[in-house]
Parts: C-alpha cells; structure tokens; sequence
C-alpha cells in the first residue's frame, strides 16, 4: 500500500538516537509545562515552539509531536493528584481520578491514564494515517444544525450525572447555564449580564469554574470539617502499578473511549468536553456497578484519558487535510508549520509529503515516550497524596490562584475563583453534584448559538433540525439515550 | 511539596535552551509585547513573530509575549490602560478589529486612550463561494442579494470584525441596507472556513492568507479581493474591477501606553522601525503572506482616523435597522434565569425542612473557616498591590493554618519556598506576567 511504504519512509527520517531523544525532551518539556496550573496546551505549545526553531525541520518536527501529546496528557496528573484541571479536556478524569487518590490508588489512576492515553493515541494515529481524508470530508458536513442535536446528545450525559435528588441535580445545571449567559452574543456582539465590567465581555473560564468549585471549594470544605470527622488516613498501596482487576476493568473503556474520542475530535467544533463527558457517562450506563462512579471507578478514569487523547489526535485531521484549525492549540501548531514553509491547507501532502509523513511518524513516537516517560513516574507521583494535610492544601490554593491569575492575567479571575469555591464549598455541604453545573457552563452557551446560527441561516425555519438526515440522526439519538433507561427501570421494577 | 527538584531541572533545561541564541548586547534589555487575543490568532501570531524578530536581529534582549484575550481586543485594551500607564517597556499589538470591537461592545475606552506608534501589517479580504456553489461570479451573487437580501447568509468572522464590515460596505455599495445582511458570525478562523467549505453558509469572507491555500487547491472559488489593484500571483478581481468602489484592509498596528511622549517615544518608534526593516521579519511578512503596510508618525494617525471614520459609520448603519423592528427579547436567557429560581426554591424549602429537626453544626469548623476567609481576602488585597510572592506565601500559611495551627514555622518556610519558586519559574523561566510588587528588586 501507497500509505505504508510513505509511512515507512517518514519513520526512516525519523528514527535516530539524536531524534528519540529530541522526541524525549519534547514529551518532557511538554508533560511538565503542562502540568503547571493555567497553562492550557495552546500556551504550552506556543511557549515551547521557539525552541524548536534553532532545529531541522524533522527534529523540530520530532520535537513538536512529543509537545504536542505531552501537553495534552500533562493535565491528568495535577486533576488526579490535586483535584486542578489544567484544561477542559481533564475535568472528567477529576472526578474518579481524584477520588482514587484519595484511597491511596492514585499510582493506578495515573498508570490507566498513562496506558489509556497510549493506546487511544496510537489506535487515533493509525486511524489519522489512513483514513483523514474521508473522516475531513465527513466533519465538513456537520453544519450549526448538526453541532447543535451534538449538544443536544451531550446534554443527556448530564442526567447520567445528576445523582440521587433530581431537585439538587438541576439546580447545579441551571447555575452553569445561568452562568453561561455571562458576556457577549457572539451573533450579534452585544454584551448580556455583563454589569458594565469589562472583564466579564467574555464569560466566565470554565476553567476557573471547574479550579473553584473542585480544587478550592474542596479545600474550603475540608477545613470546615476539619475537627470535626477524623482526618482520613491515606494509605498507599503497596503495589504502585495495576492491579488484574484494575486491568480488566480498563481496556474496555481505553477501546470505548477511543472510538468516541477520535471521530469527535476531527469535528471543528465543541472542544475536547464533549468527547470526555460522553465517555464517562457511557462507562456509567454500562458499568456493573455504576455506584462506585464518583467514589473512585477505574473506569472513569480510562474512559476519558483515552476519548481525550483520541480526540488530540482527531484535530489534526481537519489540520492536516484542509488546512483546518479546529483549536486553539491547532492554530498555534499551524503557524509553527508556517515557520517551515509548509503551507498548511488541503495540498500539504502532496505538496511536502517527506515532513508531513515525518510529523505523522513522530505521533507514533511520541506516544511510546509519553508511556516509557510517564510509567515509571506514576508510583513518584503518587507520593504527594503523603504531603501533610496542611502543606498540601495550602500548596492547593496557590496553585489554583496562580493558574487562575496566569490564564488572563485578571485580579477579577481570582475574585470570582474564590466566590466559585465558596459555592462549591455550601453545594458540597447541602450534597448537590458538581458535575452538571460543569457541563452546564460549556454545552450552554454552544447549544444555545448553534440553534440560532442555524434558525438565522434558514432564516428562522424551524424544519432544519429534521429534514437534514444528520441531525435528525444525532437528536434521534438522543432521544433513545434519554427515554431508554428510563423504559429499562420501569420494566425491571 | 515534593515536585520543586524536577520543576528546577525543567527550568535549568528550558533556560538553557532559550537564552542560547541570543548572546550578542542589544539595544534594548525587555520589551513586553501584549497580545489582546488568545494563542493562535492573527494578533498572537503578530506578536510572536515580533518576539523573533526582536531577537533574531539583536534588537532587544528578551521579549515576552503576553496574551489578555476578550471581546476584539477591547479587554486587553482596557487592561492596557489602566494598568501599563506611563510605562515605557511594552507594546501592544492593535489593529482594525479592535475599531470595531471598540464600536460593536460600546468600549468606555478607545484608541485615542493610547500612544499610537505604527501600522505593521495589511492583509486583503477576499470574498468566496464553495466550488459547488451556483453563484459563478460576484454579479450572480449580488444579484440573488439585492432580489431578496436575507437569502443569502455571509459566514465569517466575530461580529464587528473586518469580516462583518466588507459585507456591509459591499451591501451598502449595492443599496441595500446594511441592516438586512444576514451576517453568520463564527469565531476564529477554522470555524468559519469549515462553515464554509461545507456549504453550510451561502458566501463567506475572510483573509486572503486564510483562503489561499483553498483557492490553489480549487476547493474555493474566489470572488472579489479587496485590494485596490490585482496582486500579482493572486489571479482574483478586486470589487473596484467589478463596479464596486470599495477598498478594504485588515490593517494590524502597535500602540504603546497613554502618555508616551518625548525620548521614550522616539526611542520605540526608532526600535520597531528597525525592525519592520530586519531580516527576520521581512522572511516571516513572507511566510505568513502578510502584506508589508508599515506607516508611522502623523500619516499613520491620519490614516487611523480615517478608518475609525468608516468603522463607525458601516457598524452604525448595521445596528440602525435592528433597533427599529424592535426583536423580541431572547427566550432562552429567561428560561434558563426561572429554572434557577424555582429549583433554587424548592431546594431552599428541602433544606429548610430537613434542618429543622436537627441542631445547628457549625462548631468545631468556625476558626478554620474564618482563617480561610481572611487567607483569601489578603491575598486578593495583596496580589497586585505586594505582589504574587507575599500575596501567595500570606494565602499558603493562613490556609496550613486553618488545617493545622501547630506548626507555624515550618508552614511558613514551605509558604515562601514555594511562592518563590512558583514566581521564578512562572515569571522568569516561561515569561509569563505575575506581578512581581514590592520585591521587584530582589526577585
């Protein structure tokens, strides 16, 4: 086959001890810059391209595949071990990962993360390789339709989420979607329950929602018990890595995850939420045992770390195909091939198949890095859960304020962290779920602007969501995904 | 914490990397370049090739970009203002978006709030349909827009951006009302080509730099360009060819902060100046298919008054009919406002209930929390007033603290350990702005 041998041919100007290694300080630089709080993956690659501009092209290109997949799994460790996303794409593995932490698990959980984003990685690579044209073509026919039955779909992970009391589940979705309404209209540029700051023109960060209700309404919650309950007791495990259980519990979900991930991830829109949250919530509905969920399941932790990686490498595909930035961390990538006078746009491969083909090798190489990089260093990692309770929670508030202060550089930022933490801290108390609050702040505002791009378009025939088959499709879906368990209960009972 | 050791070597391999290059002396040791947009756009990707050439040509030591995202640009803009004022160390890059970003949310601050030093760049618009398209030419388009305006959407950039702009000076060239444009806006980008390379929209509009590589790959066919003449190599008609008398840049400039007068003033405008004239930039002008458009002093504000002229006059014109058919308030927000009121009430109501039969229980908690509330408004008071370091080291021992009141000196040696090393390695390892406060000398 054509695809192999141009394979062959890019892993023939890759493969080099001068090139691994570049591809290990890539990953490094990469996994550790986007650890720290507040610097999302764009940021990290756009602080790390420069340098890469003293290299060759191929080492550069080595050096930015490692970058690239390093940010992208840099996250995980600080939502495991501190309860702190550093980006959207790992809220969901807060959630279990955390909670696993906690029971001294925390080795695990970074060793699924690590082995999940493996696997997901080089499955989402082989699939880039040799399908991207067909899955671009695909992606361009979802329109503001079909983006908005997407969220619609996404909504209905939400009630898998919204726990026992459906009162306290949607009084936390309808403050994300209240808060969602913060800032301008992207349609028509007006601001809306902005109250004349500024700072508030663009919304409210998920991010800095997401740092203040876990990382720092945690804290704050933690210490108002404090004196109260026991202090829990962390107890490593003794064995650092997976355990037999551990591992049949998460190749399902590394394989799941994967195959929602990547074709989601190629879609120009909706960022790397959607994708996570699908996967947990179908670990969810098919789990044997789906209370465990929020209390330390594996499998939530697979799920996502695999759907997260999948979709990382899903946005190359609009990128490489046609010229598609389909993410901020994309667009600053394309601009870094701009620096090598490759003109990104639908006749990169043909016009300089040697780097395109050297780029796609050095995935594949980045990936095994990531995992001989970050194996070892699961069981080291999991030590900070030893920290003293003090240390660690004081280190906690620092961390979230200066990944807080450092995403736009606003002491209003760090305010609201701290009144998002006080509401996490009282829902925490009062025992209303988090999660759909989350997903509240990110689907809102996307559904909301997706409906009426697509009304504006067909000025205001309400028809389109059922006459294209696509979207018809997607809402069909969602439908069946809500009504179904619902019919299962009751025949059950 | 236990991951200061590994944090240290990152920071010694990271500056080793980046300070090799640039050994010769320059003329100038800092200069900070702000970017009022997130990673990735054309105002960062402005700054970052800046950062090169800068240092490339030896022209100044170190430049670190900083980006403040929001709103076209009016966030940074209005950050700029208040908070770089009567500093002589740092630029901003500005442009013809932020005009109308200025205009479209009602900015209380304006270009005229700060130095303006140069325009940098230019870009030309193109118009364009997907191959698929039944429009051939500009004429078969404009005619099916004047039959009946609203059938045709125009996908393209934020609202208020230079892509909204074209289409109303295109409508109101043609006669119609800027008003009953049916303008889509995307943001960024990739969102829109992808709107419009799938046909989801009727036309779109965007940079030429963005549609090149579609129109030689022949899945876009272009229109018109902006441009007052034919580029050579760009085998596009221009709107002036085809009876419209429009010309049209998306220009890309630098201000620096209020009151700027006098040497500091020369002493920049000399320094980019010299570099609008390096090597370095003139390869990446090249690379990124910017057009060179550089123009200072009173011809350049001159120009920019011009332009804010007819910002002002084509956005008005957009909202002038938007008003007067008097929409409807949006539904959703209100629905979204009641859902919270009622769960919030009937959530109220069960907590109410079930505290009834038991005792209050606060009690043991009351000192932690008051400690953490004082730790939070401190560090609030102090972060821009003393800088991060106290402001993070005050937040570290008031929270240990809350959890643990034992062991006060060994908190407060982990609190400034760690807030020191946060700042170093944020602030002068990756460059990124923390406020550095009453220890900028020491630090």
């Amino acid at each position: 086959m054509h695809t192999i041998e141009l394979l062959r041919d890019g892993f023939a100007s890759a493969l080099s001890w001068a090139h691994l290694l570049w591809a290990l300080a890539g990953v490094t630089l990469g996994t550790t810059v986007g650890m720290l709080p507040g610097i999302g993956p764009a940021l990290t690659v756009a602080l790390l391209l420069p340098i890469t501009f003293n290299l060759d092209p191929t080492s550069a290109f080595i050096m930015f595949g490692g970058i690239y997949y390093g940010a992208m799994y840099g996250g995980s460790t600080t939502s495991i071990l501190l309860n702190t996303p550093g980006e959207t794409a790992s809220i969901a593995t807060a959630i279990d990962g955390y909670a696993m932490a906690r029971q001294g698990r925390g080795a695990a959980a970074l060793t699924t993360a690590a082995i999940g984003s493996f696997v997901a990685g080089t499955l989402a690579t082989v699939a880039l390789t040799f399908f991207s044209p067909l899955l671009a073509s695909v992606a361009l026919r979802f329109g503001p339709a079909e983006y908005f039955a997407l969220a619609v779909l996404a909504f209905t992970t939400v009630s898998a989420l919204i726990g026992g009391s459906l009162v306290r589940g949607v009084f936390s979705l309808c403050l994300g979607l209240a808060l969602g309404l913060i800032g301008i209209d992207q349609l028509t540029g007006d601001a809306r329950f902005a109250f004349g700051i500024p700072q508030l023109l663009d919304g409210i960060d998920v991010l800095i929602l997401v740092i203040g209700l876990f990382a720092v309404g945690e804290t704050f919650y933690q210490a108002w018990h404090h004196g109260r309950d026991a202090p829990e007791v962390i107890a490593l495990q003794t064995f650092t890595g997976m355990s037999r259980e551990d591992w049949s519990r998460s190749w399902r979900p590394w394989l799941r995850g994967t195959a929602i991930g990547f074709p989601l991830g190629v879609l120009p829109v909706g960022g790397s939420v959607i994708p996570t949250f699908l996967s947990y919530s179908v670990e969810k509905r098919l789990s044997a045992r789906p209370e465990e969920f929020g209390h330390g399941a594996i499998e939530g932790v697979a799920g996502p770390e695999a759907a997260n990686n999948a979709a990382a490498a899903g946005v190359l595909v609009p990128l490489l195909t046609l010229g598609l930035p389909s993410s901020a961390t994309a667009a600053v990538l394309l601009a870094a091939f701009q620096q090598y006078g490759l003109q990104p746009g639908p006749l990169l491969f043909s016009s300089r198949p040697d780097l395109v083909w050297t780029l796609i090798a050095s995935l594949y190489i980045g990936n095994v890095m990531l995992l001989v990089l970050n194996l070892p260093l699961a069981g080291v990692w999991a030590r900070v859960m030893l920290v003293p309770r003090p240390l660690l929670f004081g280190g906690i508030l620092v961390l979230a304020s200066l990944g807080t202060y450092s995403l736009n550089s606003s002491l209003l930022d760090v305010v609201l962290l701290f009144v998002t933490g006080t509401i996490g801290c009282v829902m925490r108390v009062y025992d209303v779920p988090l999660v759909p609050a989350v997903l509240g702040l990110v689907l809102g505002p996307l559904a909301e602007l997706q409906f009426r791009r697509a009304l504006a378009i067909s000025e205001g025939d309400l028809t389109v969501f059922v006459t294209r088959p696509l979207c018809a499709t997607l809402l069909a879906v969602s439908a069946v995904a809500l009504i179904a368990p619902v019919l299962f209960r009751e025949r059950r009972a | 914490m236990r991951l200061r050791p590994r944090h240290f070597a990152v920071a010694a391999a990271v500056t080793l990397v980046v300070a090799a290059p640039s050994l010769a002396q320059p003329a100038v040791d800092e200069l900070r370049i702000i970017a009022p947009a997130a990673p990735g756009g054309g105002w960062d990707q402005t700054a970052r090739v800046m950062q090169q050439a800068l240092q490339r040509a030896g022209l100044v030591r170190i430049a670190p970009v900083e980006n403040v995202p929001g709103a076209a640009g009016t966030i940074g803009l209005a950050r700029f203002i208040g908070a770089e004022a009567g500093r002589r160390d740092v630029v901003m890059v500005s442009g013809l978006i932020m005009l109308g970003g200025i205009v479209t949310h009602r900015s209380p601050v304006t270009l005229h709030d700060v130095t303006a030093l140069a325009r940098l760049t230019g870009e030309y618009e193109v118009i364009a349909v997907p191959v698929a398209s039944p429009f051939r030419t500009l004429r078969d388009l404009l005619d099916a827009f004047t039959t009946r305006p609203e059938s045709i959407s125009w996908g393209g950039g934020s609202a208020g951006g230079s892509d909204q702009i074209l289409a109303g000076l295109v409508a109101d060239a043609v006669g119609v009302a800027p008003s009953r444009v049916n303008y889509i806006a995307f943001s960024g980008g990739g969102e829109s080509l992808s709107a419009i390379l799938g046909g989801q929209v009727s036309v779109g509009i965007n940079g030429l730099a963005e549609f090149a590589p579609q129109i030689e790959a022949g899945t876009l066919r272009p229109l018109a360009i902006s441009s007052g003449e034919r580029l050579p190599g760009v085998d596009v008609p221009t709107l002036r060819e085809q009876g419209l008398p429009i010309e049209f840049e998306n220009w890309r400039s630098l201000v620096a902060p209020p009151g700027l007068v006098g040497a500091d003033r020369a002493r920049l405008e000399s320094l980019i100046a010299a570099m609008v004239a390096s090597e370095p930039w003139r390869e990446a002008l090249q690379r990124y298919r910017w057009l060179d458009r550089y123009l200072a002093g009173d011809a350049f504000t001159r120009f920019a008054a011009g332009e804010e002229t007819r910002v002002r006059d084509v956005l008005g014109k957009f909202a002038a009919g938007q008003d007067d058919t008097g929409t409807a308030p949006e539904p959703y927000p209100w629905l979204v406002i009641a859902g919270l009121v009622t769960t919030g009430a009937l959530l109220a109501r069960q907590v109410v209930r079930s505290a009834r039969g038991q005792s209050a229980n606060t009690g043991p908690g009351r000192a932690p929390v008051v400690l953490l509330a004082a730790a939070a408004v401190l560090h609030l008071l102090l972060l821009e007033r003393a800088g991060f370091v106290l402001a993070a080291a005050v937040l570290f021992w008031l929270a240990a603290r809350a959890f643990d009141p034992r062991h006060p000196i060994r908190d407060g040696m982990f609190a400034v350990g760690m807030s020191v090393c946060a700042y170093v390695l944020f602030a002068r390892v990756l460059h990124l702005s923390l406020p550095a406060g009453l220890l900028a000398g020491w630090l």
